[in-house]
């Protein structure tokens, strides 16, 4: 029995080493995603992210440039890494959004483990000119949602584990900028938040979450800065503070 | 043609009609927010705009002048895309933005799965760009982002966008458009019911496979008034299921250009091609066939009138051809075929030097092919009459360079090839100048002329197993020829000549 453990566990760091090293980085320009803020990268993006989540995980690199994009959903094992100057830039046109699993956001990831958003850069959610554009087809009749429905979120997650966000700056979300839902193992440290040009944008809404670290991030949102549901535990901030310098806790 | 069908097609053109003008509402595509800068990607927006024109009623979705850059969209029941004279719907050169529809199987800028009445109209253009789309195609399969096996260093057709793949639809209208480069065949309607192509223009060079217009499994069909310059063929049809055939067809006034054939059946011909009319078709600079029938995967051919034929500077005129490649079991046939009014130059060099995408060179060395009719032992072609018919050839086959002479050893020598992908070429040198003919029954000719512009070592026409030939009314124009025997006949029985 004791070698049949040995033998086990030495499969399972073999598994865990080639994980390692499969954990590749991967440009942006290898899926011919382009840095020049009109070409809209939505389904490039996808592509990438489910390539590498399917060939063992990794890292999708940016580097300097503005990066158009319509919703995109994250995958296991997969980290957006926006080197600084990097933007990732919502676009305007309100179609490009999808609702996910009952989620509408520029990211949405449900179901997945092991991702995150890291870097120096910026996520823009473009929230005023997508704010426009709902309500000009609100008012030709064309999209029966209300304007809250119908405004996308920068980030939205349902159910998944060991996720991390770190140094990001999220900005302008036309939504809520962070929902997290049913979440394990939710690390956010050194992000700014600034979302102020819609009404009542959300910092950080939690919802059912298990495990969650938040320290040193800077809110300045028109709504409130972070809410989290009774059902939610575990959770630590350490750092956060508002534009105010208000410190920033995790209480609902 | 029967009564019947004409009232078929008669009755489905008025219900085109009708359902079509029932919903006239017009919607601007701008006013989705589709921008025509040729750099905002409007896919989303187009499909939420035909998404609720669809549930709204139906009517028309109006792209003004511009360039709206667009991958793939799905058209709903009860909408036509109208472009505007100047209006361009402009393919992605992502092919990341393109779908391949999981029933389909193929990529497309413009899907339609199982709607009705649906339509593409006005003065406006479909550019697929796919000569850019494709390499870009390649670059991804190079880099391992994308599986491919890149047989022929190309991309398979099916990983290429189209520009319109429309799928067991009923009623279908597209008209006056301009159709340009798309990645792989410009416009396929498979299965569908009533469909109506007309004044069209085709301009597509942009990489291989790009096909004119290819109606596969149709029923009720009318093709007219279009133009197309294409590097493959040029109106095909085919039969991808062997439980379903192409019928009931009418093609008229057309035009065309090809690096590969003109009007054609198959090459994929598993259920079969029943009751057309083709009429008025000009074949020119056109690299292979103007007119060519495979049943080589099973399938059935019969009651094909094609009436008014010029084919100019085209390498070969008819090849008519019985094969055995995917027929599973299935027993071809091939009958009644009428070819009645046909003028036709064929040329002594390349009739497509010079455009894009041009076709092989392949199947040498022979000096020029002769029109052929070629069935196999087992499945011969039946009752085919050419009435009216003028063939000038160049002639000068030289036997130093290729050489079939008419003994038996020589005749039997050529390979029946029953596995092979069809094309006039196959056989390489062949024993005639003007009409080849093998496995056939009931072959008349009435009328005929067939010229060699110069001395030729073949006679113009040699049958080898064809039961009962008539020939009347037959002219032969070779120099130097006088008291040449210009019909041979092996192994053929009730042969006439008058």
């Amino acid at each position: 029995m004791k070698s049949i453990g040995l033998r086990w566990s030495v499969v399972f760091l073999v598994l865990t080493l080639t994980q390692t090293v499969w954990a590749k980085d991967y440009r942006a320009s290898v899926f011919g995603i382009k840095s020049d803020g009109v070409t809209l990268n939505t389904r490039s993006i996808q592509k990438a992210v489910d390539f590498i989540s399917e060939n063992g995980g990794g890292k999708l690199v940016f580097y300097v440039g503005r990066y158009l994009t319509g919703t995109i959903t994250l995958k296991s094992n997969v980290t957006i890494q926006l080197e600084e100057g990097a933007i990732l830039v919502g676009t305007p046109s309100i179609y490009d959004y999808y609702t996910v699993d009952g989620m509408k956001a520029l990211i949405v990831a449900n179901n997945q483990q092991n991702i995150g958003i890291t870097g120096k850069g910026v996520i823009d959610g473009q929230g005023t000119t997508v704010l426009e554009q709902i309500n000009n087809q609100i008012s030709k009749g064309y999209m029966k949602e209300t304007a809250l429905q119908a405004s996308p979120a920068l980030i939205a997650m349902d159910s998944c584990r060991q996720v991390t966000f770190s140094e990001l700056n999220l900005v302008n979300a036309c939504g809520n900028v962070q929902t997290y839902s049913g979440c394990r193992e939710l690390t956010i440290r050194d992000v700014t938040v600034k979302s102020t040009v819609v009404a009542d944008s959300k910092g950080l809404v939690l919802s059912d979450c298990n495990g969650v670290k938040l320290s040193k991030i800077y809110f300045e949102t028109s709504g409130k800065e972070c809410v989290t549901d009774g059902k939610s535990k575990n959770i630590t901030a350490d750092g956060c503070k508002n534009e105010m310098g208000k410190t920033v806790s995790a209480k609902n | 043609m029967n009564p019947g069908f004409r009232g078929m097609v008669a009755s489905m053109i008025l219900i085109v009609f009708f359902t079509l003008n029932v919903f006239a509402k017009d919607y601007k595509a701008s006013d989705f927010g589709a921008k025509a800068d040729g750099v905002t990607l409007n896919t989303c927006t187009i499909q939420k705009a035909i998404d609720f024109i669809s549930e709204n009623g139906g009517g028309r979705l109006v792209f003004e002048a511009g360039n709206y850059l667009t991958g793939s969209i799905y058209l709903k029941s009860n909408v036509t895309i109208h472009l505007d004279y100047g209006a361009t719907l402009l393919g992605s050169t992502n092919p990341f933005d393109y779908v391949k529809d999981k029933k389909i199987g193929w990529m497309s800028m413009i899907f339609a799965v199982n709607q009705e009445n649906i339509g593409i109209s006005g003065k406006g253009t479909i550019n697929g760009r796919g000569f850019i789309t494709a390499n870009n195609m390649v670059a991804y399969i190079h880099r391992g982002i994308f599986t491919d096996p890149l047989k022929l260093d190309r991309p398979n057709e099916t990983n290429r966008p189209q520009n319109i793949y429309f799928r067991e639809c009923r009623n279908v209208r597209v008209t006056g458009i301009t159709l340009r480069d798309p990645a792989s065949w410009n416009q396929t309607y498979d299965q569908c019911v009533n469909l109506y192509v007309a004044d069209e223009i085709v301009d597509s060079k942009s990489y291989w496979n790009n096909d004119g217009i290819d109606v596969v499994d149709c029923d009720s069909v009318e093709i007219r008034n279009c133009y197309f310059d294409a590097a493959d063929d040029v109106i095909c049809f085919k039969s991808h299921d062997a439980k379903k055939i192409c019928q009931n067809v009418i093609v008229d006034n057309c035009v065309g250009r090809s690096s590969a054939n003109g009007l054609k059946f198959g090459t994929v011909s598993r259920g079969g091609f029943r009751n057309f009319k083709v009429t008025n078709l000009t074949i020119f600079d056109t690299f292979r066939s103007a007119i060519t029938f495979a049943a080589v995967d099973g399938g059935e051919i019969e009651n094909i009138v094609v009436d008014g034929v010029r084919s100019i500077n085209t390498g070969n005129v008819i090849y008519l051809r019985i094969g055995d490649r995917w027929s599973q079991g299935k027993k071809p046939f091939m009958r009644n075929i009428s070819i009645s009014n046909v003028y036709a130059e064929v040329p002594f060099g390349k009739p497509d030097a010079g455009y894009n995408y041009e076709g092989p060179v392949e199947d040498l060395p022979r000096n020029i092919s002769p029109a052929s009719i070629v069935g196999l032992p087992d499945h011969k072609i039946e009752n085919v009459k050419l009435k009216n018919i003028e063939i000038v050839y160049p002639g000068a086959g030289n036997p130093l360079y290729a050489k079939r002479g008419l003994t038996s050893a020589e005749l039997d020598s050529i390979p029946e090839m029953r596995t092979a992908y069809p094309e006039f070429s196959q056989f390489k040198e062949l024993p005639a100048w003007g009409f080849y003919l093998r496995h056939a029954t009931g072959i008349e000719f009435e009328n005929v002329t067939l010229t060699a512009q110069k001395k030729d070592y073949r006679p113009s026409i040699v049958m080898d197993d064809v039961t009962g030939a008539t020939f009347s009314r037959m002219r032969f124009n070779e120099p130097e020829s006088s008291g040449k025997e210009q019909i041979f006949r092996y192994k053929s029985e009730n042969v006439m000549i008058k």
